[in-house]
């Protein structure tokens, strides 16, 4: 990318900052002289971003949306071993976040990603969801459908898809709870819910990758999704390579 | 009356044209299951901006480095714009700190 020279100034003090560390021994003092560096840094941002009158309307869509960040976090192990790859990827009928019905099959003849998450509105979900909707472009590109389940019902997707943005369906394994989750072999029986899982089936329906987190607030790497994604097809519409993609 | 430019580089420029990267340089910590450090990531793969990534659990001397950068915070995604340290930045913070180093 090309770049105007930018100013080298706190760049330099950073550097300078950076080159100090290991020669200021370990202790209270050299704390205190990270955590005002930590201050400095912040007022920065905060100068920056601006000010402005807090709202007086009450919260705000942004400000539901980044509760998440303050939610109680999601912790636990996994103790799944998922379908393995080369068999057939169970069907499923869930119904998504607009009361439509939507069957594994409807998709066939395209590559899915089935997106096994625990719950909406928690902290890592919030997250793992928002990354593949900006992601959504690429996706296109493989014409890959994108498939969310989790145990919520259709209303909780419904509003926490307008909430976050999110386009691709999220679907209700609500009722029998987690069943989908059972064929899937992703269930989480103390919980209630489901692992954190991938799986890409293939546009013959055959599972061509299968990962489960291996902790419950880990989100799988996006860049070996991609890796698997090109094992499957070239990208469509001659797109020689993901935008960018490292 | 219009103020002619100070040239930065060639013949006419102060102090002999010191050489300025015209690329600021760019450092993502986080993790590889960090969904917002992956956000981040692709983030900048889609602005075309190129960046270091630093695996903060894979390089201890990193992780150490970030803690002496934010007041001991390990938070990440923390990203490193220009001499601008955002820790937990939003894509919207990214960009502007992006903007103010001329590589937007």
């Amino acid at each position: 990318m090309e770049g105007k020279p930018y100013s080298r100034r706190l760049q330099d003090l950073e550097d300078r900052f950076e080159q100090l560390d290991p020669l200021i021994p370990e202790g209270h003092e050299k704390e205190a002289i990270s955590v005002l560096h930590g201050i400095v840094q912040e007022l920065l941002r905060s100068l920056h971003r601006g000010g402005g009158a807090p709202s007086t309307d009450g919260p705000t869509l942004a400000d539901i949306a980044e509760l998440h960040r303050r939610a109680p976090p999601m912790e636990g192990e996994s103790h799944s071993t998922p379908l393995s790859v080369g068999a057939r990827a169970p069907d499923l009928s869930l119904q998504d976040g607009n009361g439509r019905l939507v069957s594994l099959h409807d998709f066939r003849g395209r590559p899915v990603i089935l997106v096994f998450y625990p719950l909406d509105w928690s902290p890592s979900c919030s997250d793992q969801l928002s990354l593949y909707q900006a992601e959504s472009g690429e996706f296109d590109k493989y014409a890959v459908q994108l498939l969310g389940v989790s145990v919520d019902s259709i209303y909780s997707h419904g509003a926490w898809a307008a909430v976050r943005g999110l386009t691709f369906p999220l679907l209700a394994d609500f009722e029998p709870k987690g069943e989908v989750a059972r064929r899937y072999q992703v269930w989480r029986p103390k919980e209630g819910f489901c692992e954190r899982a991938l799986y890409v089936v293939d546009k013959d329906g055959m599972i061509r990758y299968s990962y489960v987190s291996p902790k419950l607030d880990q989100v799988p790497d996006i860049y070996e999704l991609y890796r698997v994604l090109d094992s499957l097809q070239a990208p469509v519409h001659g797109a020689p390579e993901v935008a960018g993609r490292k | 009356m219009n103020a002619t430019p100070i040239p930065e580089t060639g013949p006419h420029a102060p102090y002999g044209g010191r050489p300025v990267p015209a690329i600021a340089p760019v450092v993502v910590y986080g993790t590889g299951w960090c969904a917002a450090t992956q956000g981040v990531r692709r983030h900048l793969d889609r602005r075309g901006v190129q960046c270091h990534y630093v695996d903060i659990e894979k390089d201890p001397a990193a992780a150490a480095r970030l803690r002496w950068m934010t007041g001991g915070s390990l938070s990440h995604p923390t990203v490193s714009v220009a001499g601008e340290v955002l820790v937990e930045p939003s894509l919207y913070e990214v960009d502007w700190a992006l903007s103010r180093a001329g590589m937007m």
